[in-house]
């Protein structure tokens, strides 16, 4: 059946992916004004092809993600055929291929939803790469409960992608 | 191996997924794995998530999540609707261009009222478009006329006249008699078209005026050709 022919059905889906769409817009292009145009593109896009989307393909999530996608790759062929005058000036979009930065952008916030204590062991341990017994003294705990909590942590990570509707 | 062993190594596979387990842990572990296929599998599991999560960035992480502006979603209904008004007329446009009648199912409610109303249904005559030849200076009145059962739908072009002017539009037959097609304000800035009806019969119409500040514009329409253009016959 298709989805999102109907302004019931934009609503819906805008209600439940609007947050993370405009996330990784904002993550992508570095420019609030230019996240919402972004978004707001995606949704007007989505409606049109409205008849196109089937679920049976894959899920909504991951359409209007592609969508965003084009439409992000769209905005930065516009703004790199601007003229530019002077030094870049702003917040500095990300720089990696926006593949990546998807994927990048999902990890971040499933690393967000995350409990505290399985994210600051993540961050501390891996991605700032301190020492176990460094951060063990800092939290007070024994070192074997941070290395638990590194266990507890990519589990945690895992479903949070799973419910995010991460696809690999 | 004790079940105790066995737990103390599958809590390290998060650190040697990750690599981050020293040296001598990693050979241990490495040993214990070749013999214990329940840690191969929680290992595999884990292995997926340890190569994403070297790609996110820390600073990030720490940024509180962005929110959209409350009032996006409202600003995205609001261009839906206004693209699907766009749409709607732009398809009545092309119906019009192609000189087709309006919606069947339309037209069978309405060829029911025209048996009771109207001697004639015209809807096989083609679309018209009438300009208004002689009229005031930066002053543009075009029309488009849609044979219909219930008598004629008239579109209405109208530039150069002073924002808020009244528009009274109206169709005349081979008689002189005058057929009422409504009103409307000509409003500067806004898409110009009006979309008036008529009871009178295209087939019938021999003229169509509008009467807007003061003036009246009058264009005859005629069946052999698709453009006329008008005199004005009554000047304020």
């Amino acid at each position: 059946m298709p989805a999102l022919t109907r302004e019931r059905e934009v609503r819906e889906a805008y209600a439940a992916h609007s947050g993370e769409l405009y996330g990784f817009a904002v993550r992508s292009l570095g420019d609030a004004g230019m996240a919402e145009e972004a978004v707001q593109e995606t949704f007007l896009r989505a409606w049109k092809a409205g008849e196109r989307y089937d679920p049976e393909i894959g899920s909504l999530r991951t359409w209007l993600f592609a969508i965003l996608r084009n439409v992000v790759i769209d905005m930065g062929r516009a703004r790199a055929s601007r003229p530019r005058v002077g030094p870049e000036q702003g917040i500095e979009p990300s720089v990696e291929p926006l593949e990546q930065a998807l994927v990048a952008w999902q990890v971040e916030e499933a690393m967000r939803r995350i409990g505290e204590d399985h994210r600051r062991v993540l961050l501390e341990t891996h991605l700032k790469a301190r020492p176990y017994a460094e951060v063990a003294a800092e939290m007070g705990v024994p070192e074997g409960t941070i290395k638990s909590r590194v266990y507890y942590g990519l589990k945690a990570l895992r479903v949070a992608l799973e419910e995010m509707g991460y696809d690999d | 191996m004790t079940t105790d062993d066995h737990r103390d190594w599958r809590l390290s596979l998060g650190a040697y997924a990750l690599g981050d387990l020293p040296p001598d842990e990693r050979a241990a572990l490495a040993a214990h794995l070749e013999g214990c296929p329940e840690c191969q599998a929680e290992l595999r599991e884990l292995e997926g998530v340890a190569a994403l999560l070297p790609l996110a960035d820390p600073a990030r992480i720490e940024t509180p999540a962005v929110r959209p502006p409350a009032d996006l979603g409202a600003r995205i209904e609001a261009q839906i609707a206004a693209e699907k008004a766009r749409e709607g007329r732009a398809k009545r446009r092309r119906r019009l261009r192609f000189g087709l009648g309006g919606a069947v199912a339309v037209a069978a409610v309405a060829a029911v009222l025209a048996l009771v109303v109207l001697p004639i249904g015209g809807e096989n005559s083609p679309a018209q478009e009438v300009n208004f030849g002689s009229v005031a200076n930066e002053v543009s009145i075009k029309a488009v006329l849609e044979p219909h059962a219930f008598g004629t739908e008239i579109h209405m072009y109208v530039k150069g006249v002073k924002s808020g002017t009244l528009c009274r539009v109206f169709l005349r037959d081979a008689h002189g008699r005058t057929f009422s097609a409504g009103t409307f304000r000509y409003r500067w800035g806004e898409d110009s078209e009006a979309e008036l009806s008529s009871a009178l019969d295209l087939s019938q119409t021999a003229e169509i005026g509008v009467h807007a500040g003061g003036r009246t514009y009058v264009a005859p329409v005629s069946q052999a050709t698709a453009l006329a253009s008008g005199a004005e016959i009554d000047p304020a």
